[in-house]
């Protein structure tokens, strides 16, 4: 007895069994062949998207930000709501001095969606008052000039940073930006900086509708945006950057505790994490992982119960074969063991063939799918599952017509005709 | 006492089968007795008993009733394991209608039985070839049995037969799909084995094969009816 010989004689046999059907074999592998392959490239292709997901998460200040947003007052506070500022300009101060925890705090001055217009050229984009600390809490990297500065807050200065969207669309062809004057709904204001792309390699497809949003975004002083369309010192919203992770609880409390203040009791605000974002991303995760492996789950069957069908026309169609072989000498283990083994080998190859056919489709993916560029052509775990899993399958369906052919009665198998 | 030298030994064996309701006794009440380097023709009509009798020497077939030795064993304490390692090393197979595997090559079917019977052979190429050659067909080792013509491929079968050097070779109608030519070179390779110590027993309805044969069993309804040296 040697397990091993065994084995090794059985790979063989199944290799030479595949090799002299070629085309039945390949038949029979292909079921595998596209379950492997739509296994890891489907996985590939979600694993990119959570990617960018992922990343517009930590781009926007990850689990780290805070952001607090108006409310109305509670019902008992009805009454006496009209006492409360209302979120302001000096919110932000009282929160940047009293609040150590802090790292970063910012007003945010929604305007809508305003007409960019320079060089005889009309764009629409996002207009965005803040001060210098928003660069903190959401990571947008200058290219060009610079980021509002506190100057700018304090005099209101007529200045902007302009995303890459207004950059290319209202001065093609010019690279820097900085110094030339826009107009944005009867505003004129001079561009001091300009943010980079998001995406520093260009797909064919071009960029993706939300990274294409993101770069519409252009910012103002909040001071400026204040004094130019509202007229008051109102803010749409604050955000705030922590230090660590573990203030949180204290940072939450004490914001609510400064703002009370500064609303004169009123809690006519909210304070939001990202917590919810977050969880919802790993939700989508989840459901994305769970359906998937459902679906690839299924066609990797399809496949085991295909090989299945071959291995039992196999069996039938060798049924002298096996009587010849058991009376040289063969034991019912070893046939067991040669038509798993054909089996295994069919399953083996057409995963291994499947992982060819994924790399293919996720290069294909990259070049065609918006924001493909952080699909991974060889994701590795997702590989190697798909590979597990169809091995297992190929063993689970070489059982049943190897323990059919290894219970054959030699004689009746002999006078089979 | 079973005398150990004696290759079989059976008493008194039966086989039933059961078909449908009917009980059908293949072999009945068989007492034999195969000595060291006989040649052994067994004759009779079909249905007689004589391919069942094959079966059963081969250990493929196990007697309802009766004892039976080989080499001295009592072949009912010989586990199913141990009967197929017997198979593969001490008995050879030759069929009528050859049963060479048609994907292997003429040398990869005669090598067959090494991989069952499990024996460490220094050079089974070297081997495999020798047995070929003494069955003058060591050139066409590569082929594929497709290639080869009806005697050929017997004595490609004798020589898997031989590869594992059995103490007795069983050969059911070896020379039943072979034309006169071949059937008497096959015969004439078969006679020549005697002399290298293998016990042969082959089965035929051909009176002119039976007559190479140096023992004769004749057998009618599962029972032998004749046993006479020739």
């Amino acid at each position: 007895m040697n397990p091993v010989g065994d084995i090794y004689t059985g790979a063989a046999n199944g290799l030479r069994e595949v090799w002299s059907n070629k085309v039945r074999s390949l038949l029979s592998m292909s079921g595998i062949i596209l379950g492997v392959a739509a296994l890891v490239a489907m996985v590939g292709i979600v694993q990119g998207m959570l990617g960018n997901m992922r990343a517009s998460f930590e781009r926007s200040g990850g689990v780290l930000k805070l952001e607090v947003h108006p409310q109305e007052a509670p019902e008992w506070q009805q009454h006496i709501a009209g006492i409360s500022p209302g979120m302001t300009w000096r919110d932000i101060g009282a929160i940047d001095k009293a609040i150590p925890l802090v790292a970063y705090v910012s007003p945010v001055v929604d305007m809508n969606w305003e007409r960019f217009i320079a060089n005889g050229q009309r764009r629409g984009a996002l207009l965005q008052g803040v001060t210098p600390d928003y660069s903190g809490i959401k990571l947008n990297e200058i290219q060009h000039g610079r980021f509002i500065s506190d100057y700018d807050v304090a005099s209101k200065s007529p200045v902007i940073v302009v995303g890459a969207y207004i950059a290319d669309a209202l001065f093609p062809g010019q690279s820097r930006v900085i110094g030339e004057q826009v107009r944005v709904s009867g505003q004129v204001y001079t561009i001091v900086g300009q943010i980079q792309p998001i995406e520093s390699v260009t797909s064919p497809a071009g960029r993706s509708s939300r990274f294409n949003r993101e770069e519409r975004y252009n910012y103002i002083p909040a001071t400026t945006a204040m004094a130019r369309y509202k007229g008051d010192d109102e803010v749409n919203r604050i955000e705030i950057l922590a230090h660590d992770v573990g203030d949180m609880p204290d940072l939450i409390e004490q914001i609510e505790n400064t703002l009370t203040q500064t609303h004169r009791g009123i809690s006519d605000f909210e304070i939001r994490t990202q917590d919810e974002q977050l969880a919802e991303l790993k939700k989508l995760e989840n459901s994305f992982t769970y359906s998937l492996g459902g679906i690839a789950g299924i066609s990797l069957l399809v496949g085991g119960i295909g090989i299945m069908n071959v291995m039992l026309a196999s069996v039938s169609e060798r049924i002298r074969e096996i009587g010849v072989r058991k009376a040289i000498g063969a034991r019912s283990h070893d046939i067991f063991i040669q038509f798993l083994a054909e089996a295994v080998v069919i399953s083996v190859l057409g995963g291994l063939l499947g992982l060819v056919a994924s790399v293919g489709l996720l290069s294909l993916a990259r070049d065609f799918i918006p924001e493909g560029e952080n699909i991974s052509v060889m994701p590795v775990t997702a590989m190697f599952y798909g590979f597990l899993f169809s091995s297992l399958i190929g063993l689970a369906s070489g059982v049943y017509p190897a323990m059919r052919a290894s219970r054959l009665d030699p004689i009746d198998a002999l006078r089979y005709e | 006492m079973i005398d150990p030298d004696l290759v079989f030994a059976l008493r008194s064996i039966r086989r039933t089968y059961k078909v449908g309701s009917e009980l059908v006794h293949a072999l009945n009440g068989v007492d034999l007795t195969i000595e060291d380097r006989e040649f052994i023709a067994v004759i009779g009509t079909s249905g007689s008993g004589k391919s069942t009798l094959m079966h059963t020497l081969g250990f493929m077939d196990s007697p309802t009733e009766g004892q039976m030795a080989f080499e001295g064993r009592d072949v009912s304490a010989i586990s199913r394991g141990e009967r197929s390692r017997l198979r593969a090393t001490r008995i050879g197979f030759v069929f009528q209608s050859f049963n060479l595997l048609p994907k292997l090559t003429v040398l990869d079917n005669v090598l067959l039985p090494l991989v069952y019977g499990r024996q460490r052979v220094a050079n089974k190429k070297e081997l495999g070839m020798s047995v070929l050659e003494r069955v003058g067909m060591d050139h066409r080792a590569s082929h594929r049995p497709s290639q080869l013509s009806g005697g050929e491929r017997q004595r490609v079968a004798i020589a898997r037969s031989l590869i594992n050097q059995p103490r007795l070779i069983l050969a059911d109608e070896p020379t039943g799909n072979l034309d006169t030519k071949n059937r008497g070179r096959i015969m004439e390779l078969f006679a020549s084995l005697m002399d290298e110590g293998i016990t042969l027993a082959l089965v035929t309805h051909d009176d002119e094969v039976a007559a190479y044969a140096k023992r004769r069993i004749r057998m009618q309804d599962g029972q032998i009816v004749e046993d006479s040296a020739l």
